[in-house]
């Protein structure tokens, strides 16, 4: 029983690692463009089949480090043409324009590529079991958790100690005084905009290595990221990665017990946290008026 | 005498609600010059017109001989326009020294260190989060901030709202400093009698529309206007 709750725990820390990597690339957009980005998911779709097209010729290193960059300049163009024209309206603008972004992408997917899945390859010394008691624990699932962690991490460096980071910081509360203080606020939503997309891409090049391609992919990690963002409170990306690994090993755990409440499960402690601590566990006051 | 700013018939509107009727005023190069008047004259629509912040939808501003009107903010403000905006805004989320790292880097004579120099109180309070300042500090900050941007004109909004009239001595003399050190600057301010101090011209303005304009020295004499302006509280300290 312990070796199980463990197993289940570590399995939802991984799952959770991914929601949060997914979280806080919308967190970053929400906070500064005020957009709600339900193409989320189609960008982690992008990054996907972009590594699986890539692989043949960069290899599976290559096609890893190439793919969120390519999908990061999918988004800094996607934000130049569209996004930027719902900025400063109502939010019922970029709901519909995300919305339909996700679509247009999910198919155009399917277009290309294939209704049918695909499957992906890893490099073997990754596919291989750590341990034999916990025969799910593969090498690649560690080698995902510290890209994760890695990825997590060099962002917190950016945003704590360059200009930009710092700038960008500021504009989440206020952008306003920040264009005031003679900061171009196009170039800095654009660029805020191709890092938080480039998450995704990198989440959904991780996740092809796990469980193969579909043109759906991005969706299941969608609502859990959404969750996140709230539980740990909009505004505050540490609250985020909180909130994202939470809900992951709270699922983890919950699937031991009753298997079949692992997805009410995120909904109730969201229903608790707002209930308890309406802004969040970390939010910053004042985000959501 | 040339000018940094001019401004000519701004009418500005929030909504449907006109705010600004034909405003005008003129910011001679290296000098102080206050604009006055009572709560919700239209003082802060003036300066939200000016940087862009509030669009005029007719009118025209010319700063430093270019023409601004329909310019997105940041470019008025990369042009050296520093801007202390009313309340102040410091980012309560970042720390006294991350806040004096959001400005633009033009290039010029202001440094993080020299803002330090001018602002000791700051310099303890380096990691501090913008939240955890009093209002002195945060107004000490706001300018620090646009001094930053090594601006040619520095545009105030009410610095000395909500301040201890001891600190606001303070800020005034750092104000009148701004001059000395060749920035033209924009004063805006309810607080009519220390303005007039260190302004050298002066306007009023009163239901969206100005009412006076001139030497600071001439209205300062105007005792009736002057308590006019204060509005029902006759303000008893002064400079000194």
């Amino acid at each position: 029983m312990i070796d199980l709750l463990l197993f289940n725990a570590t399995n939802g820390l991984i799952i959770g690692a991914f929601y949060a990597l997914m979280a806080i690339g919308l967190s970053l957009i929400l906070n500064l463009s005020n957009v709600i980005n339900f193409a989320h998911g189609g960008f982690l779709v992008i990054g996907a089949y972009l590594s699986y097209s890539l692989t043949p010729y960069l290899g599976f290193w290559g096609a890893l480090i190439v793919a969120p960059f390519l999908t990061a300049a999918i988004g800094f163009l996607v934000e130049r043409l569209l996004i930027r024209r719902v900025y400063g309206r109502d939010p019922l603008y970029s709901l519909l324009l995300t919305f339909g972004l996700a679509f247009i992408i999910e198919d155009g997917t399917r277009q290309i590529w294939g209704a049918l899945g695909k499957p992906t390859s890893i490099p073997a010394f990754l596919s291989k079991p750590l341990s034999y008691q916990f025969f799910f624990i593969t090498g690649y699932r560690l080698f995902m958790v510290a890209i994760v962690v890695l990825a997590i991490a060099v962002l917190f460096v950016l945003l704590r100690y360059t200009r930009a980071g710092i700038r960008v910081r500021a504009g989440t509360l206020d952008l306003e005084t920040v264009a005031a203080l003679g900061i171009n606020i196009r170039t800095l939503r654009s660029l805020n905009f191709a890092i938080g997309i480039f998450l995704a891409g990198l989440a959904g090049v991780l996740a092809s290595g796990q469980l193969g391609l579909e043109p759906t992919m991005g969706d299941g990690l969608l609502m859990p990221s959404f969750i996140a963002i709230i539980v740990g409170g909009v505004g505050s990306l540490n609250g985020t990665l909180l909130g994202g690994l939470m809900i992951g090993v709270a699922a983890g755990l919950t699937a031991v017990v009753f298997p079949s409440a692992s997805d009410a499960i995120m909904y109730v402690i969201m229903a608790i946290v707002l209930l308890v601590r309406p802004r969040g566990l970390l939010g910053e006051e004042g985000m959501l008026t | 005498m040339t000018a940094a700013l001019v401004a000519e018939g701004l009418h500005t509107y929030y909504g449907k609600s006109h705010i600004l009727h034909g405003v005008g005023l003129e910011v001679a190069e290296g000098k102080i010059t206050a604009l006055l008047g009572r709560n919700g004259a239209g003082k802060t629509t003036t300066l939200r017109s000016l940087m862009g912040l509030t669009p005029p939808r007719e009118g025209r501003v010319t700063i430093f001989g270019t023409d601004t009107v329909n310019w997105p903010t940041y470019r008025v403000a990369a042009l050296g326009v520093g801007y202390v905006p009313e309340g102040r805004r410091i980012f309560p989320n970042l720390t006294v020294d991350e806040n004096l790292k959001v400005p633009l880097e033009r290039t010029g004579a202001w440094t993080s260190e020299r803002i330090y120099q001018l602002f000791p109180r700051l310099a303890e309070r380096k990691t501090n989060r913008g939240r955890q300042l009093s209002g002195g500090e945060q107004e000490m900050l706001s300018i620090g901030r646009a001094l930053l941007l090594n601006p040619k004109l520095l545009i105030l909004d009410e610095p000395s709202q909500g301040l201890a009239p001891l600190i606001v001595r303070d800020v005034f003399r750092i104000v009148a400093q701004m001059r000395s050190e060749g920035i033209s600057v924009l004063l805006v301010e309810q607080n009519a009698r220390v303005s007039l101090e260190i302004a050298d011209y002066a306007y009023v303005i009163d239901d969206g529309a100005m009412v006076y304009s001139g030497p600071a020295k001439e209205l300062a004499a105007d005792e009736a206007r002057v308590q006019s302006l204060a509005g029902v509280s006759v303000e008893e300290w002064t400079m000194s």
